[in-house]
């Protein structure tokens, strides 16, 4: 089978207006995901008696809180803006795949989705119309800084607590009433 | 912004080492994420290599010009920095996305500089969200750092200010200050009364003298009334002072937003605009004309108390203080708890009215799909959540503030104490007692409130700094020394500009193009591509970059903006009326413009039927209120608008892109009448609505494609082409011929 190795960044975007370009769904029968030599993901797409091998790849969950394992989005970065991607295809459930490739996706996955747990909340302090966060991270300690605690904490349906700070950073806390005593009465005023 | 950062001593002992001889270091990032910890690393990168160093060791480099395609991906919770090398993707560092994308973003482009040999040193003029001394936020939308701004400064301007309201303004000081001489008058007064009269000591007859007695009374209640009706006096100058001080305030703040350019004003929301026209000048007035004298009279009183009672009998004083450190920490936990509590029921009930706006506005999604009960049910558990907190929050208060006040007054009963041994030794009298305790008294009052103290101030100053910044930036496109008022004949000539509403990031890149005077110029390009953008250089909301646009062969910078304005006519997408009759919208832009005039340029923008056919006719109200018009009708009011004042040169916008074909056609007859002599410019989507373009302008991620005629683009096959053909064949499908 010859191999078509397509560089992304040479390659001029079709103009597409309606053109629509059917999903292609990702499985062990016909996409290999390996490591590519610059540490990152490369796919291997068969595709109606195809194979085209895409060098680098982005992971992108379609529900990265309520269901972050499954709907994956794979897809390759373009030239014209930054953080903008085509998709190649989807993974409908990444457990399709064997344990190695699945090692490789959380790798990736977790650089992507970079949501450190709070341990232990050691203050949260209001100065200047800016919360002052200081906790324990499964990421080490830090101190963030939040801007309206009302807008910036969500509940989860689990119970769940996402946290996010002005900078865009998102911290989680699995169940805040496992925190210890302290901590917990620092965050319960705004729940 | 700031693109060389300091190392750590530890840091730049390793970059001393490994930097080769004749390396010239040129941008030093910080980044903050390695693996799942967060660390504490840098990337220095000089005209050949990047390093990456992370306290103190260096874990990698990366030989520039090797490289190629740097950019900065944002992800979630944080970004990574991207580069290849022979067609092989690597990552390089990843790091927290607010405080560093917008760096690594033009650190991009200078790296691809760098690979390419060109060792020009980028420089980037966004402004910091951050105080660069101490690393505190600015306030929000400001360049103001709550921690180091000059306090000095503010209280100058606040002083210059307040010029002819200064006289008005004391008045209220002169009440405090002269209500806490009654304050301690009334007291002695009274203790002369029960020493000398009530309970004189023994042997000392004074029933001769009632007289006097009399006197002493009298003073202290004309003293008391004097006092009450000095407070009517106050509260009514200050309600007057106070308020125009406000207005003043709030008008020269909105005289100057309305001349700062368009992309300054962009920077900052509506909302944040309006808080700081109503809300922050409304704090500073509650804080100039009422919280501030009460201040000073307090913190005046508790030393003179201090003093009186010092001078009295020293040793009692002892007593007044015993209870006051215990209380004062007291008091501060108690409000920190209440206020902790308010924040939790503030949240809740923010919750609950979001959350009625939100079932309100869908009111109609709600009941098409049935889900009446499940709202119902959502705002009553929410609501429920709320009374609850509020509820147990007025308990806790209504419990412990008045025993607050009894533990505040401990120190009183001390007094009583000591004071009461004294007098039934003889070693002094019941008025002297009288007066110290009630000096006390006035002393332990205002420590009940003492915590909010520093938090009013720091309000104050946030509210004051947030106005102070607005009068004081500076007007952004100013006309230049002497503008020229030129008769505009409609020769446009864009050439080279380049332009961005951030600087790292061009919107517009080296675009260049000729309008003829009365030509109609189509634009089309995909969103995103800088159509609009190109149209609002052209009205001068923003000034270009680089490059120049020229107006029959004058820069537009020279002329001067109200002859640029009164001779250009805009019709935008989203058409904006104001409140008020379709009359006065028509005659925005020629207020003096007759009311034939009026019918004319309806007539010309096919209003006038749909117009007449309105009971109140040119006088129905229209606008956020008034009466609701379709999209089409509002469209026409908005184009006869933008043609009252006859312009050389008009601009639409995307202004038939939401209206139904039928409409269309309309607004399609009113635009044919209207190109006749005047330069024309058309953002559509629709390709049918330039069929009458003389030339037709493709861009493409904000660079010029295709510029011609209709034949000329068509012939090209290229986007145009592409474009053409893909509405013809969803015509095609939608009307099977």
């Amino acid at each position: 089978m010859a191999e078509k190795k397509i560089d992304l960044f040479e390659e001029e975007e079709e103009f597409t207006l309606d053109e629509q370009k059917k999903t292609v769904d990702l499985t062990p029968e016909n996409a290999r995901f390996f490591r590519s030599e610059g540490g990152l993901i490369s796919l291997e797409l068969t595709d109606e008696g195809e194979t085209k091998v895409y060098e680098r790849v982005m992971l992108l969950r379609a529900f990265p809180i309520t269901n972050p394992d499954e709907f994956i989005s794979v897809r390759e970065p373009t030239k014209r803006k930054t953080s903008r991607a085509k998709e190649v295809g989807m993974i409908r459930r990444a457990s399709d795949f064997d344990e190695a490739t699945n090692v490789l996706f959380h790798e990736e996955l977790d650089k992507r989705y970079f949501t450190p747990q709070i341990h232990k909340i050691h203050s949260i302090k209001e100065k200047f119309s800016f919360y002052y966060w200081d906790v324990d991270t499964s990421a080490g300690h830090i101190v963030f800084l939040m801007n309206n605690p009302f807008n910036n904490i969500r509940i989860l349906e689990d119970g769940r607590l996402l946290i996010s700070d002005i900078d865009g950073s998102v911290f989680v806390i699995p169940d805040p009433k496992k925190l210890d005593a302290a901590s917990y009465r620092r965050i319960e005023a705004y729940l | 912004m700031k693109l060389d950062y300091e190392l750590l001593p530890a840091d730049q002992e390793v970059f001393d080492k490994a930097v080769g001889q004749g390396e010239k270091r040129m941008y030093c990032l910080p980044y903050d994420v390695e693996g799942d910890r967060f660390v504490n690393g840098f990337l220095v990168i000089t005209d050949k290599t990047i390093y990456k160093i992370c306290e103190g060791r260096l874990l990698a480099t990366y030989s520039i010009r090797d490289y190629r395609s740097f950019r900065a991906e944002s992800m979630y919770g944080n970004c990574a920095l991207y580069a290849r090398k022979d067609g092989v993707s690597t990552m390089i560092c990843r790091f927290i996305s607010g405080k560093n994308l917008s760096r690594y973003m033009v650190i991009c482009k200078a790296c691809d500089l760098l690979a390419e040999g060109n060792d020009l040193l980028v420089e980037d003029s966004t402004r910091e969200r951050f105080c660069p001394k101490c690393g505190q936020p600015f306030i929000r939308h400001t360049n103001i750092c709550p921690n180091c701004f000059d306090r000095k400064a503010v209280y100058k301007k606040l002083w210059g200010l307040t010029r002819g309201l200064r006289l008005m303004m004391s008045f209220p000081v002169l009440v405090a200050l002269f209500g806490l001489i009654m304050r301690f008058a009334v007291p002695y007064i009274q203790a002369i009364a029960i020493n000398g009269y009530i309970n004189p000591a023994s042997g000392i007859d004074r029933s001769g003298e009632m007289g006097t007695y009399l006197l002493i009374v009298l003073s202290i209640i004309s003293l008391d009334v004097l006092y009450r009706a000095l407070g009517i006096v106050r509260s009514r100058l200050s309600a007057v002072s106070g308020n125009r001080f406000a207005m003043m305030l709030r008008s020269l703040l909105y005289e100057k937003i309305e001349s700062l350019s368009l992309s300054s004003i962009q920077r900052k929301s509506t909302g944040d605009l309006m808080g700081r026209v109503n809300h922050d000048t409304q704090i500073v007035q509650n804080f100039i004309v009422g919280q501030l004298p009460d201040l000073c009279a307090q913190a005046f009183s508790f030393v003179v108390a201090l003093i009186l009672m010092l001078v009295i009998d020293w040793r009692i004083c002892l007593f007044v203080f015993v209870p006051i450190p215990f209380v004062v920490f007291l008091v501060y936990k108690f409000w920190k708890h209440i206020d902790r509590r308010n924040r939790k029921a503030w949240i809740l009930r923010t919750r609950a009215s979001h959350l009625l706006q939100d079932i309100l506005n869908g009111i109609r999604v709600v009941k098409c799909f049935g889900q009446e009960e499940k709202e119902i049910r959502r705002f009553s558990e929410s609501s429920e959540k709320q009374a609850d907190q509020e509820v147990s929050n007025a308990l806790i208060f209504d419990t412990i503030f008045p025993l607050l006040g009894f533990l505040l007054r401990l120190g009183s009963y001390f007094i009583l104490l000591y004071g009461n041994y004294k007098v039934f030794h003889g070693t002094m009298e019941l008025g002297t007692l009288h007066q110290i305790s009630t000096y006390a008294n006035i002393m332990y009052e205002p420590l009940l409130f003492i915590t909010f103290i520093p938090r009013n101030i720091s309000n104050f100053m946030t509210s004051l700094s947030k106005v102070l910044e607005i009068l004081e930036e500076n007007v952004e496109i100013t006309d230049i020394g002497l503008p020229i008022d030129i008769k505009i004949e409609g020769d446009i000539r864009v050439k080279d500009i380049v332009f961005g509403y951030d600087s790292y990031n061009p919107v517009l890149q080296k675009v260049s193009v000729d309008i003829h005077q009365g030509e109609m110029v189509g634009i089309v390009g995909l969103s995103g591509s800088g159509k609009t953008t190109l149209i609002n250089l052209i009205m001068r909301l923003y000034d270009v970059n680089e490059g120049e646009i020229t107006i029959d062969g004058v820069n537009i910078k020279d002329i001067s903006q109200e002859a640029l304005r009164s001779q250009m006519g805009v019709v935008l997408q989203e058409t904006f009326l104001f409140s008020g009759t379709i009359r006065d919208n028509i005659r925005y832009s020629k207020p003096d413009a007759s009311d034939e005039e009026v019918i004319e340029t309806a007539r010309v923008a096919n209003a006038h039927d749909f117009i007449m056919n309105l009971p109140e006719g040119y006088n129905t109200i229209v606008g956020e209120k008034g009466y609701s018009l379709s999209g089409g009708e509002r469209q026409r009011i908005a184009i006869a608008r933008a043609i009252i004042h006859n312009p050389r040169i008009l601009i639409l916008d995307e202004a038939t892109a939401a209206l139904d074909t039928e409409t269309e056609k309309l607004i399609q007859d009113a635009i044919n009448k209207l190109v006749k002599n005047r330069t024309t410019l058309v953002i559509a989507h629709r390709l049918s609505t330039l069929r009458n373009a003389d030339k037709l302008l493709v861009l493409d991620d904000g660079h010029v494609a295709e510029f011609g005629t209709h034949e000329e683009l068509l012939e090209k096959q290229g986007i145009y082409y592409k474009l053409v053909m893909a509405q013809q064949k969803m015509a095609h499908e939608i009307v099977p011929a």
